[in-house]
């Protein structure tokens, strides 16, 4: 038997016309899922869903910068922050007019420029300090440096919150998630191409090892901070868009300890959703960003429904610990383990679950100390 | 407890304030440094190690859901022991299973722990917790004295006593006892401390089980009012800032955690005391955080090891 023979012994493919049909059925499922559901449903339906969209706008921000340079982000919240801000005070609208869609497409352009810059601040801090100390700066950035920022009165509507209404073409709640849509597909799109570019090799140099990487003339400092102004610009989208989605901005979202929740809660979503996976980041984001709503179904018609509502916030706190302690003790790989082979398998790749894809669980462990 | 400058009081009201609030810090980044030193980990959930501590103190104290009624004394030590049990807990089922794994790994199993705690903390019970001072169970005068007018309170008082009562009780322990050499030279070496016959798993056991009662004592100390014990509070407020002053201090320095807490606590009293001398900066919400910041920083990029500590 020729090796070649061999291999196609072991691979043992299904008849493929079956698996063709069953791939289509389950991207149907998934495109209904996605696409109509929520605006079938109606109601709140869509607002939940975009609020989904942009937990996963953020789930990749944040994955790109912990995936890419190995350093845990503690303060992404002040980047979220910062864009939901700047897009609120460039548009601010008032209460009577819709945006210009002009007006709209500049504010998204502007907070992602500004939160770009305050994570190149933070990777310039971070080309000095590495690992805990990094995670640390991050924490205290997140909390204190944003806080000061988002108290200036005159940024934050006199703490009554800056208004920003959603252009007209966007007025409906479906529509605005579909644009959330959009925006993950380019953001994925970028993603996926920067992996591919020369950016994205020197990038995955660094992370397997700097010394090396320098050694073959890697510019440490530039690429470093190419991945935090990637990081930022996408986390200041997801900004503006969480500005859109309730068509106000507060700044006790991202300050105090609603921020800080906030911060922990980016954290917990792409640990669990496994580091190196860009799909179970996917939706492990999209699930805690869901996570209240989801929870009110599940409470609703139980018997446990008046002590859920008293303790709304603990029963998912509880949830998201549960979930992030079993993910770093027992199953490093996180939901990546199993949502990358059905990926895989859905983009015509053989199903597997002990694949040679990029989370073998390996990468999960190369977070750097 | 940020406070607007008061020219009757001066200078003595932010120096008071930021002294008390210091110690705070220098309570809860004790157990840091404690965990830092022997183990090479940042503990995320050492402010929920006070917080649980602060619950079952109260719970007890007052004979809420159902438990016993007990003297105060006794909550109070039962309040510690829960924190004690409770690090012992994390030490066995979720840092030695991860003992290998790179230390940011680490970090996030103890960012699960708090949230765990914080949530578990939250369903047992979610509203303000504040424990009696130690002035009302004895029943005596609060205020301990006064200077300048500025009030001085028992309950002040008593953590930074504490404090720095267990910073020297535990700086001897690591210079004289055995097991405190044991702890540092596994922190060193693993393998070779097993070499010469340490336990690394009862080592790493005793310097969680330390962290508890630290944690646990500055819950104790700290969750009176007019500071409002709710879940999480700990970790949202006290923490973030407590690292920082351990940081400064000296991450490896057990007097570097009292330096660095009162040094920290007097920078953001006096920054947000709205002082003639810097004129604006009170004004601004969260000033004194931003002022904490700013040294951290200076201390990361110029010190890192610290001003007391001896190595990164």
């Amino acid at each position: 038997m020729t090796a070649e023979a061999s291999l196609a012994h072991h691979a043992r493919p299904g008849t493929p016309v079956a698996s063709w049909v069953g791939r289509v059925i389950v991207w149907l499922g998934l495109g209904y899922l996605v696409l109509l559901l929520p605006g079938a449903i109606g109601g709140e339906a869509s607002l939940d869903a975009s609020q989904a969209a942009i937990y996963v706008l953020i789930g990749l921000s944040l994955h790109i910068l912990i995936g890419y340079t190995g350093q845990i982000s503690l303060g992404h919240q002040a980047f979220v922050g910062t864009g939901s801000l700047v897009a609120a005070n460039v548009v601010s609208t008032g209460t009577s007019h819709a945006a210009e869609p002009v007006h709209f497409g500049l504010s998204l352009v502007a907070a992602a420029a500004a939160a770009a810059a305050a994570a190149v601040v933070l990777g310039a801090v971070a080309l000095r300090i590495t690992g805990l100390y990094l995670a640390l700066v991050t924490l205290v950035f997140g909390s204190v440096a944003a806080n000061a920022i988002f108290s200036i009165s005159s940024l934050n509507g006199h703490e009554a919150g800056v208004t920003a209404l959603r252009p007209a073409s966007l007025v409906t709640d479906y529509r605005f998630y579909l644009f959330c849509l959009l925006l993950i597909v380019l953001v994925m799109y970028v993603d996926i191409q920067l992996g591919k570019s020369k950016t994205g090799r020197a990038l995955a140099a660094l992370q397997e090892n700097e010394l090396v990487a320098q050694a073959f003339a890697v510019n440490v400092m530039k690429f470093k901070l190419i991945a935090f102004a990637l990081s930022g610009a996408f986390a200041g989208l997801a900004g503006a868009l969480y500005t859109y989605r309730v068509q106000s901005f507060s700044d006790k979202n991202f300050s105090g300890t609603p921020g800080f929740n906030l911060a922990l809660i980016f954290v917990v979503m792409v640990v669990v959703g496994g580091l190196g996976s860009r799909a179970g980041v996917v939706v492990a984001s999209a699930f805690f960003g869901l996570i209240d709503v989801l929870l009110d179904l599940a409470a609703k018609h139980t018997f446990m429904a008046q002590y859920y509502s008293d303790h709304k916030q603990y029963v998912s706190g509880l949830i998201g610990a549960l979930l992030l302690l079993q993910t770093v003790i027992l199953n490093p790989g996180g939901l990546g383990q199993v949502v990358d082979p059905v990926a895989r398998w859905l983009r015509g790749g053989r199903f597997s679950l002990h694949g040679h894809g990029p989370t073998s669980g390996s990468r999960a462990a190369d977070v750097r100390a | 407890m940020t406070l607007a400058f008061d020219p009757t009081t001066g200078l003595v009201s932010p120096l008071v304030h930021g002294l008390f609030q210091g110690s705070a810090y220098g309570l809860l980044g004790l157990g840091l440094v404690l965990l830092y030193k022997s183990n090479r980990i940042f503990n995320f959930a050492q402010g929920e190690f006070a917080g649980v501590a602060a619950l079952v103190a109260y719970l007890f104290d007052t004979g809420s859901k159902g438990l016993p009624k007990v003297p105060y004394a006794v909550a109070i030590l039962l309040g510690v022991a829960a924190a004690v049990l409770v690090a012992l807990l994390t030490e066995r089922l979720v840092v030695r299973p991860m003992f290998h794994r790179p230390r940011v790994v680490l970090l996030v199993g103890t960012v699960g722990v708090a949230l765990f705690l914080i949530a578990v903390e939250g369903l047992v019970y979610q509203d303000i917790a504040a424990l009696r001072p130690i002035d009302q169970a004895l029943s005596i005068d609060p205020i301990f004295t006064r200077l300048d007018r500025v009030p001085v309170l028992w309950s002040d008082l008593a953590k930074l006593i504490m404090l720095l009562a267990l910073a020297a009780a535990a700086f001897l322990f690591f210079r004289l006892s055995r097991m405190g050499t044991a702890i540092l030279a596994v922190s060193q070496d693993a393998t070779a401390a097993r070499a010469v016959g340490i336990s690394v798993e009862r080592t790493s056991m005793l310097a969680w089980g330390l962290a508890g009662l630290t944690g646990g004592i500055a819950g104790v100390l700290l969750a009176v009012p007019p500071f409002s014990t709710t879940p999480g509070i700990f970790t949202g407020t006290i923490l973030t800032t407590a690292f920082a002053a351990a940081v400064v201090g000296g991450i490896t320095s057990l007097p570097g955690a009292f330096v660095g807490g009162v040094l920290v606590g007097l920078v953001q009293e006096f920054a947000s005391a709205d002082l003639p001398l810097v004129p604006g900066l009170g004004s601004i919400r969260g000033g004194g955080e931003l002022a904490v910041a700013i040294v951290l920083l200076g201390i990361l990029l110029v010190r890192p090891k610290g001003l007391l500590g001896s190595e990164t």
